[in-house]
């Protein structure tokens, strides 16, 4: 556990707030503290001793972690980093929350990856290329075992390992820093040459670790394959669809027109009003904040309703997760699908 | 007080928790910080009214605050007292299109009012490099300026009318919503650019024009920042008044492009972006003219137009990310705002130099070419004492270099704490009286943002 934030990261703040109107929790309350600024200055009053650390617990927990900061910011603060910092700071002991030591229990070890995947109808074990590796993810290969399916399918020349670990984002986002890491440096030797996820969140803390080279998100690797796609047929007309974004993908990776671009062959593509921002998922958020994590997606929720979509794609599980469960509790009766899924039906 | 707040405005509208108040100890400016004793976030002009009223009869200093991103510490709480957050008083009241006029609440951001009345083809002028996220009580508090000063004027020339309430707790309503309204002095011109010190704006309504079909723009390298400021000078008395006139030096330039990656020609030693707004051809021929006069200029490297809108829209957003981009080469950026005869900017930029050689200091600077505003900005590391020093001096000297021109001392950031001490210097003993005098009479209690302005 490191006592301190990383004082060259904290200097890059110069306070101008051009991420207040980026950030999600800012325009819930329009309260400085659920700022990225305001939280920057709060870690400074921390590192100086001017604040105990205790009084950044509940701004460490509100904090989505979406990044969407870190795009708009031009002095290039890396405002994931702090916080994870913050977390790893805070989240210690009985602080730590009791659904995330369950969760790390699990994806910490061999024996939980084995029993996640026990029976799962995910992506079956192959050698393909020995330099392409396709990652099946922690909860994602227990929850939508089809999308690594999907995955596995359209491109056979890339090798599915089952004996794999967990990518470690789970830990670094929630007060195991170093122990994440370490989980991407193992996933990252077990697995050689480029990896491949379905998943943006562990793209982004993946590639932070061993390098963005070595990671390619699904959607990247798609747009670089010479493949075609037919239109997604529903009742003898073509699917009317948006996407949701992956905020680690977007505001750390930048990657956002290759899945654009895949679902414009794919339908009707129609862009969701603010489709860039979180949806309230946010890794463990939906389940350690569960009211704050409603009043992000309530918008998002109306929105795509309004625009009477067939599906929206997502680029991460969590996302699935989220809106699944958001867009059935409104009773809109848009699908959500990983985009994997999407271009398996039109490749079919 | 904190009890008392609470029955005034509601408990939910009152924070005094350390996280609360330590978030709100300093706003954009530097080396500025000081903790308030309680964040009250007002729903309506009559919660204002009531906080005023208590803080008179309690004598607790109140401070006004936007989004906090100004630039002269005129929001920092440096003796305790009561933040007055007006972010929730966030409402777009009306957009009037036939009188060309919004009226609005004070928390609204000055980019949102603009998106606003864009469907209504009008815009709203001042556009801050801050505009995002400033908000338009904050823009009128400051007189805040932007990018288009010079055929536009700045946000002085924008506000029509204001709620406000002074210093005693009376409501009063200046202006209105007419162009012309002569009917007494001219108290909102007095208000804007108050810095919050004479009263709190609660509703404002701001003049609307028509929003330009067609923009144009371009960018022109040069050996050197004095070249670019001589080139601005050719371009206006050739007898165009252009929307937008921006120049880098080769500081600024390196550290823009590192952020933003345009291409732009890091070699240069400065960059000068020219632009206009208008119809159609007449936008054109004002950019071509310029850029012709542009090439025959001395020490001229190159010039090209921007092919597209959307290349243009990245050089304005580029050079508004001026200063962060320049944030990345340093633990400590001072920013200042000094505004210049146009003429005379040549020999101000080239002085502003050699500061920056005598005392070993990187100094990158930018500005509005246009109307004089240059923002020269020290760069340096906050934990070497013998650099702040250094910065300090530089500085002074950069202020008295600017009165030495007849220039001022802050073209659009304002005065508040940072820049009080030479405010006489500038004005002059007679008019800092005058200044005294008059918040005296707004504000007798001294308790609206006391230690800056008149107080």
């Amino acid at each position: 556990m490191s006592e301190k934030f990383s004082q060259d990261k904290l200097d890059r703040c110069i306070s101008c707030g051009y991420c207040l109107p980026a950030c999600p929790t800012y325009q819930l309350t329009g309260a400085e503290e659920s700022s990225p600024r305001g939280r920057i200055t709060l870690m400074r009053a921390v590192q100086s001793g001017t604040l105990e650390p205790e009084n950044l617990l509940a701004e460490s927990g509100f904090c989505l972690g979406c990044r969407a900061c870190e795009p708009v910011c031009p002095a290039g603060v890396e405002y994931g980093v702090l916080l994870e910092e913050a977390r790893e700071i805070l989240w210690q002991g009985k602080n730590q929350p009791l659904i995330i030591r369950g969760l790390f229990l699990i994806v910490g070890n061999k024996l939980g990856m084995k029993l996640l995947g026990l029976l799962s109808p995910m992506a079956k074990e192959r050698k393909s290329n020995p330099e392409l590796h396709l990652m099946l993810g922690c909860f994602e290969r227990r929850l939508y075992p089809d999308v690594s399916k999907a995955a596995a399918k359209l491109a056979p020349e890339v090798s599915v390992c089952k004996e794999q670990g967990c990518c470690g984002a789970l830990h670094a986002h929630n007060g195991e820093l170093e122990k994440g890491k370490e989980m991407a440096r193992q996933l990252g030797e077990q697995l050689s040459g480029t990896i491949i996820t379905t998943a943006g969140g562990c793209a982004a803390h993946l590639s932070s670790v061993i390098g963005r080279d070595r990671v390619k998100e699904f959607s990247e690797y798609w747009s670089t394959k010479d493949s075609s796609v037919s239109k997604v047929q529903i009742n003898g007309r073509t699917i009317r669809v948006g996407l949701q974004d992956s905020c680690h993908l977007r505001n750390g990776m930048g990657v956002t027109q290759e899945p654009r671009e895949i679902l414009k062959q794919l339908g009707e593509y129609v862009e969701i009003p603010n489709a860039g921002g979180c949806c309230g998922a946010a890794g463990s958020y939906s389940l350690l904040q569960k009211r704050n994590s409603r009043k992000v997606v309530s918008q998002k929720v109306n929105d795509i309703k309004a625009l009477n979509l067939d599906y929206v794609a997502t680029v991460n599980p969590g996302c699935t997760r989220q809106l699944v469960t958001e867009l059935r509790r409104a009773k809109v009766k848009t699908k959500v699908i990983h985009l994997a899924e999407l271009v398996a039906m039109g490749t079919k | 007080m904190i009890k008392d707040l609470q029955s005034l405005i509601g408990a939910e509208n009152v924070r005094s928790d350390s996280v609360a108040l330590s978030a709100y100890s300093h706003d954009a400016t530097p080396l500025f910080n000081g903790l308030p004793e309680v964040i009250v976030t007002p729903q309506s002009t009559s919660d204002v009214v009531k906080i005023v009223k208590y803080a008179a009869q309690t004598k607790t200093p109140i401070i006004p605050r936007g989004a906090g991103s100004n630039l002269c510490a005129a929001t920092v709480p440096l003796k305790g007292g009561i933040v007055l957050s007006l972010t929730s008083m966030n409402k777009v009241l009306e957009v009037n299109k036939a009188e060309m006029l919004a009226v609005v609440q004070p928390g609204v951001t000055n980019l949102e009012l603009d998106q606003l009345v864009e469907k209504e083809n009008l815009r709203f002028v001042p556009d801050p490099g801050s505009r995002n996220v400033s908000t338009i009580g904050g823009n009128v508090a400051t007189s805040a300026g932007g990018l288009r000063g010079l055929k536009y004027g700045t946000t002085k020339n924008y506000i029509l009318g204001l709620e406000a309430v002074l210093g005693t707790g009376e409501v009063v309503r200046t202006g209105g919503r007419l162009v012309k309204d002569v009917a007494g002095y001219d108290v909102t011109r007095l208000l804007v650019g108050s810095e919050g010190t004479l009263a709190v704006f609660t509703e404002i309504t701001v003049a609307l024009v028509p929003r330009p079909t067609d923009s144009k723009y371009g960018v022109a390298y040069f050996d050197d920042l004095a070249a670019a400021a001589a080139c601005v000078d050719s371009i206006i008395s050739s007898g165009v008044l252009p929307s937008t006139l921006e120049f880098l030096d080769n500081t600024c330039l390196v550290a823009v492009e590192e952020f933003a990656n345009l291409g732009l020609d890091i070699k240069a030693g400065a960059l000068l972006l020219f632009g206009d707004d208008g119809e159609g051809d007449v936008v054109a021929q004002t950019v071509e003219k310029m850029a012709e006069i542009a090439k025959k200029a001395s020490g001229i490297r190159g010039v090209t137009l921007a092919q597209d809108v959307a290349a243009a829209e990245a050089l304005l957003y580029a050079r508004r990310c001026s200063l962060p981009a320049l944030a990345r080469l340093g633990t400590l950026s001072i920013l200042e705002d000094i505004a210049v005869p146009r003429p005379a900017m040549a020999a101000v930029v080239k002085r502003i130099e050699a500061i920056g050689e005598k005392h070993h200091l990187r100094i990158g600077t930018f500005g509005h070419a246009g109307d004089g505003n240059l923002h020269p900005t020290i760069v340096i590391n906050k934990d070497d004492a013998e650099e702040v020093v250094k910065a300090e001096k530089a500085l002074k000297e950069i202020f008295a270099l600017a009165i030495e021109f007849n220039g001022t001392i802050t073209g659009e950031h304002g005065v508040g704490s940072a820049k009080l001490p030479f405010l006489e210097k500038k004005v002059g003993k007679a008019n800092m009286d005058l200044q005294r005098s008059i918040k005296s009479v707004f504000d007798p209690a001294n308790i609206l943002n006391p230690n800056r302005l008149g107080s």
